[in-house]
């Protein structure tokens, strides 16, 4: 017994020696930029995290052949998050500390978001989410030395989307009475409560509030419930699965309202999945740029690069992401996080396939919302909506 | 605005029942017709679980991905035999969904044959952690090996047939449930029929009642169990063909279904075939109404699934219709 | 590359506390438990609320979360605890899931930006990995060397005994119900202390993290390992976790398919069941000079006649 547990002790001791020799380990980048992508590319929502990463792939591959960044190339580390913190913090320990990354994309989901985020304040590494929308991801503390904000993103935080959400449904659309069908999930949460909020203070009610579980299939008790309180409209700000299924089952079950929806459903998966059941649905998503072909242009070649698959808009917000960071990192010329954050920082009047951005402060996205008609499975621009003084103003 | 008062407005009250009843009355049965639909699939998967523990006394976890594999087998064949999504419903897409049944509840069988040939036979007179951990490992492999072939997308399964809703007053109905109860309750009448007039049925009976003395008897058991396997691996492809009208197919689709029929085998009394099935019904409506009835969010429905579970162990630890077997000293 | 085998020794030193608490129910006791996710989950989230909403330190969150975790256990155990086997262990699998699911419905996000934990006025920053190593591994140790001690005393013999022979250790004079909660209990206090201690490090708590498949690592671990034997659990605890970052470990991310590690996972646990079901370090009682085959030993030791069923283990290692 004794000898196990100095055995033990010992074996303990060299571990934590070998250890502590290995964390004062550090990496040059040598002749390339080395970026890194954390999203979940297994698991159910493996699709978000695929699209993000094949997205930064294709923005690095082209940064690449026309010739890289002051003579050195880009290199894309994508790590899988699994869509879990744990597994989040993992790729972030890995590409913070092994890999040496100067910037980081994602994590895709907002629960990881959260976790990494508090990493990369702490170290300063830049990290640019581009699909974590709760509003507290950019409401991480500066921990670092400098006290500087190193967290971005190239999506509008939920509470931006909410909030032109409900100001449409109530002053636009003209709805008074609303449902919502919702994941209990920290995205779709919170643009349901956001709406919610903005919808009720406006003079609307929201008369039926169901949830669901996300992975749930089968969404008839909800649906009837919802289909009893006789609503004008019910908003389903979820996943894409999620979203099919409550589509499909409430035209089996009668329930003939107009469907809402958020930015998740720029998925053109979901076509596939309920492709007779998405026609008049409304979503709040991101704005389009006027007059710029860089969105076609990178629905093209994205569709050419990946066997024709189509990005949603979170792969946009990862390419357009990619390119702010590359862009950062050839003004600040060198690998120094601090530099190329303070650069990310300046970015301004990017332009993007997702038209013009700026960076808030706190590193929101300053932008407006874009609102979608789908016509049979085809989301049709119908126009960009800013909240001023309270009501909503179409910008374009 | 909604279909809702359709036909069974009534304009004075029939028998004292006030509108409001009328409606409180058609949401519930709208409720139980959800509920049904999902109970018949959990029966049919309860089936396999049911069938193998009453021989072999464990649980198998594998069964909820047989499922899963079931699924995507009858899904590639359907759309190779009809070029998928973008064929007409007719009659060829209904002879075409019934030989891919009939494929897959083969293939499956043959699956559940083999995995019970490698994983769980050497270990028949091991301790009873060993199968079930192994069980695990077989449920981990299949899985994730059919999310790496396949990729973890959800794909959909075109219905075979016209998919109108049917309104019956207030309640609707589609078609797909009802095909759902009907290959559900015929596929559970061939099998009770088999388990108790033929002859294997009749072996099956006795292996579970006393492995080794129906070997004396002069039983087969090995054969026993793998027929065991090969008919709950089969009956767990049609349950996974006929959820993934409303599940969609994807590579972890049977492990929460898996684990939800397993309940339902559980809650109606493991090891009984008329258990499984009223454990399935009894667990889909309980779904659909519980948390409507609690008045609690929807969100909840399986924690009402699992202390609805815990309830019945405690009540009666062998379940519904489970027969008590006092553990001898 | 050094770096991140730090990070899997901090996860092989949560794994494998939670492991030792798991180890105690199923490898001392016998009882087949899945709801280890459950406990992890009340401790984390004690810790979670102790520290960020009533601001209290880490240190002393610690035996909140072991005493919330210990409650719950006492709670679910008095009852679930007359099942036996299978049943048992599907009310736990269970009651697992309901923890899971009131967490989410609860808030789905979850809590983040925990206050640090300090010691003496020196912060354990999660980029200081080498503090938590220490952190961890001295709780590693310290219920190392609780459980071994356990295993031989009055209480520890109690549990072994009933483990064996329900029916027999009752005749004998031992009160079966009290020495099953008891073990519950304590598992499920150091699977709290386990969820406090990740908390720390990973200051993030997510309802998502706490699923079926945890209980089923926990239960692998110790399974890998060996049941019954502290030593044993640890070394389980390291390989689960080596398998989990591989990819990482050896910077083949991008070549190596996600799923490989999960696969690798079910064959080794098909593998080991058939081979060696006692596990790595697991011990086989009749080992000197037995002329029986493997076979005949494997069925003996699982299987025991009655007459070997009373002489309870001393020889636990």
């Amino acid at each position: 017994m004794r000898k196990a547990i100095a055995l033990l002790l010992v074996a303990f001791v060299c571990l934590a020696g070998v250890a502590a020799g290995g964390s004062g380990e550090g990496g040059s980048s040598g002749d390339t930029y080395k970026i890194g992508f954390i999203g979940p590319l297994t698991g159910d929502n493996a699709n978000y995290g695929i699209r993000c990463s094949n997205a930064a792939r294709l923005a690095i591959d082209e940064i690449n052949a026309a010739g890289g960044i002051g003579g050195k190339t880009l290199e894309l580390i994508a790590e899988d998050s699994e869509g879990t913190v744990d597994k989040a913090l993992a790729s972030y320990e890995k590409l913070a500390y092994m890999d040496n990354v100067c910037a980081i994309i994602g994590p895709v989901f907002t629960s990881p978001a959260l976790a990494v985020a508090q990493r990369c304040q702490e170290d300063g590494i830049v990290m640019i989410s581009p699909s974590a929308t709760h509003k507290d991801v950019t409401a991480q503390p500066a921990t670092n030395p400098d006290g500087l904000n190193y967290v971005f993103r190239t999506v509008p935080s939920d509470a931006l989307q909410s909030e032109v959400a409900g100001h449409y449904f109530y002053e636009v659309l003209g709805y008074r009475k609303l449902a919502s069908l919702y994941a209990m999930n920290d995205y779709s949460q919170g643009l349901a409560l956001g709406m919610k909020e903005t919808f009720e203070s406006l003079g609307g009610e929201v008369v039926a509030e169901e949830t669901c579980m996300v992975g749930d299939k089968d969404f008839r008790a909800q649906l009837t419930q919802i289909r009893s309180a006789g609503p004008e409209a019910v908003y389903i700000p979820n996943y894409t699965v999620e979203d099919a299924l409550i589509l499909e089952q409430a035209s089996q079950l009668g329930l003939n309202v107009q469907f809402l929806s958020s930015d998740g459903f720029s998925d053109p998966e979901l076509y596939n999945l309920a492709p007779d059941f998405t026609d008049g649905v409304v979503y709040v998503g991101p704005a389009q740029a006027e007059a710029s072909t860089k969105l076609a242009d990178f629905q093209a070649a994205y569709a050419a690069a990946y066997n024709g698959d189509a990005p949603d808009s979170f792969a946009t917000n990862s390419y357009d992401a990619t390119y702010i960071i590359a862009g950062a990192i050839e003004r600040a010329g060198s690998a120094d996080t601090t530099a190329i954050r303070n650069e990310v920082a300046a970015t301004k009047d990017f332009q993007g396939a997702n038209g013009t951005m700026n960076f808030a402060a706190n590193g929101d996205l300053v932008a407006s919302q874009g609102v979608y008609d789908v016509e049979g499975i085809i989301p049709v621009y119908v126009g960009a909506f800013q909240i001023v003084d309270g009501h909503i103003v179409q910008v374009d | 605005m909604t279909v809702l008062s359709g036909g069974l407005s009534p304009s004075g009250s029939l028998l004292f029942i006030s509108e409001k009843d009328v409606s409180t009355i058609s949401l519930y049965m709208q409720y139980i017709v959800n509920g049904l639909t999902l109970g018949a699939i959990y029966s049919l998967i309860a089936l396999g679980y049911t069938m193998v523990y009453g021989i072999l006394k464990f649980i198998n976890f594998a069964h909820g991905d047989i499922l899963m594999v079931g699924a995507f087998i009858g899904l590639l064949i359907y759309n190779a035999l009809t070029g998928g999504e973008a064929a007409a419903p007719g009659a060829w897409t209904i002879i075409a969904f019934v030989i891919a049944t009939l494929v897959s509840m083969v293939a499956c069988g043959l699956l559940g044959m083999l995995i019970e040939r490698i994983a769980y036979k050497p270990l028949r007179n091991a301790n009873r952690l060993a199968p079930l951990l192994s069980a695990i490992g077989v449920s981990f492999i299949l899985s994730n090996g059919a999310a790496w072939i396949f990729g973890t997308k959800s794909r959909r399964f075109p219905y075979p047939f016209e998919n109108e809703p049917i309104h019956i007053g207030s309640i609707t109905i589609t078609p797909h449930q009802i095909v759902i109860v009907a290959v559900s309750v015929l596929m559970m009448i061939l099998l009770a029929s088999f388990v108790s007039r033929t002859r294997m049925g009749k072996a099956m009976r006795a292996a579970s009642l006393d492995q080794p003395t129906s070997m004396l008897m002069g039983i087969n058991v090995n054969k026993v169990i793998s027929l065991t396997f090969a008919l709950g691996s089969a009956l767990a492809a049609v349950g996974g063909i006929l959820a993934s009208f409303d599940f969609r197919v994807y590579p972890s689709m049977g492990t929460m279904t898996g684990l939800k029929a397993f309940v339902a085998a559980v809650i109606g009394g493991i090891g009984n075939i008329q258990g499984a099935m009223l454990g399935g019904i009894l667990l889909g409506i309980l779904e659909a109404v519980g948390a409507p009835l609690l008045h609690i969010p929807n969100g909840m429905k399986d924690t009402v699934a699992f202390a609805v579970l815990i309830i019945v162990l405690l009540v009666k630890p062998d379940g519904i219709l489970g027969k008590n077997e006092r553990e001898k000293v | 590359m050094l770096n991140f085998f730090q990070l899997i020794l901090i996860y092989a030193g949560i794994y494998a506390i939670m492991a030792i608490g798991q180890n105690c129910i199923t490898g001392y006791t016998g009882m087949l438990s899945l709801c280890h996710a459950g406990f992890f989950c009340i401790g984390s989230y004690a810790t979670a609320i102790m520290c960020k909403t009533f601001g209290l330190s880490f240190w002393l969150s610690l035996p909140v979360a072991a005493i919330a975790t210990g409650l719950i256990g006492l709670l679910i155990g008095i009852p679930t605890l007359r099942l036996k086997g299978d049943y048992l262990c599907i009310a736990t699998l269970g009651l697992g899931e309901i923890i899971r699911n009131i967490a989410t419905n609860l808030n789905p996000v979850g809590y983040n930006s925990i206050p640090r934990a300090s010691l003496f006025g020196y912060q354990f920053a999660s980029r200081n990995k080498v503090a938590f190593i220490i952190l961890i591994w001295a709780f590693v140790l310290i219920f190392y060397v609780l459980f071994q001690q356990l295993a031989h005393s009055r209480l520890g013999r109690a549990m072994i005994a009933v483990r064996e022979d329900e029916v027999a250790a009752q005749s004998n004079g031992i009160n079966v119900t009290k020495y099953k909660i008891s073990s519950f209990v304590l598992g499920a206090a150091v699977g709290g202390i386990a969820g406090c201690l990740q908390t720390a490090y990973t200051l993030t708590v997510q309802p998502g993290s706490y699923t079926f498949m945890v209980s089923v690592m926990v239960l692998c671990t110790v399974v890998l390992g060996g049941m019954g034997n502290a030593k044993a659990v640890i070394l389980g605890a390291f390989i689960i976790q080596l398998i989990s970052y591989l990819p990482q470990l050896t910077g083949l991310t991008n070549v190596i398919p996600a799923q490989a590690k999960q696969i690798i996972y079910g064959l080794l646990l098909v593998v080991m069941m058939l081979c060696r079901p006692q596990g790595i370090l697991g011990r086989d009682r009749f080992r000197y000079g037995d002329p029986r085959t493997r076979r005949e030993k494997l069925h003996d030791f699982f299987i025991r006649p009655a007459g070997k069923a009373r002489e309870a283990r001393h020889e636990n290692p």
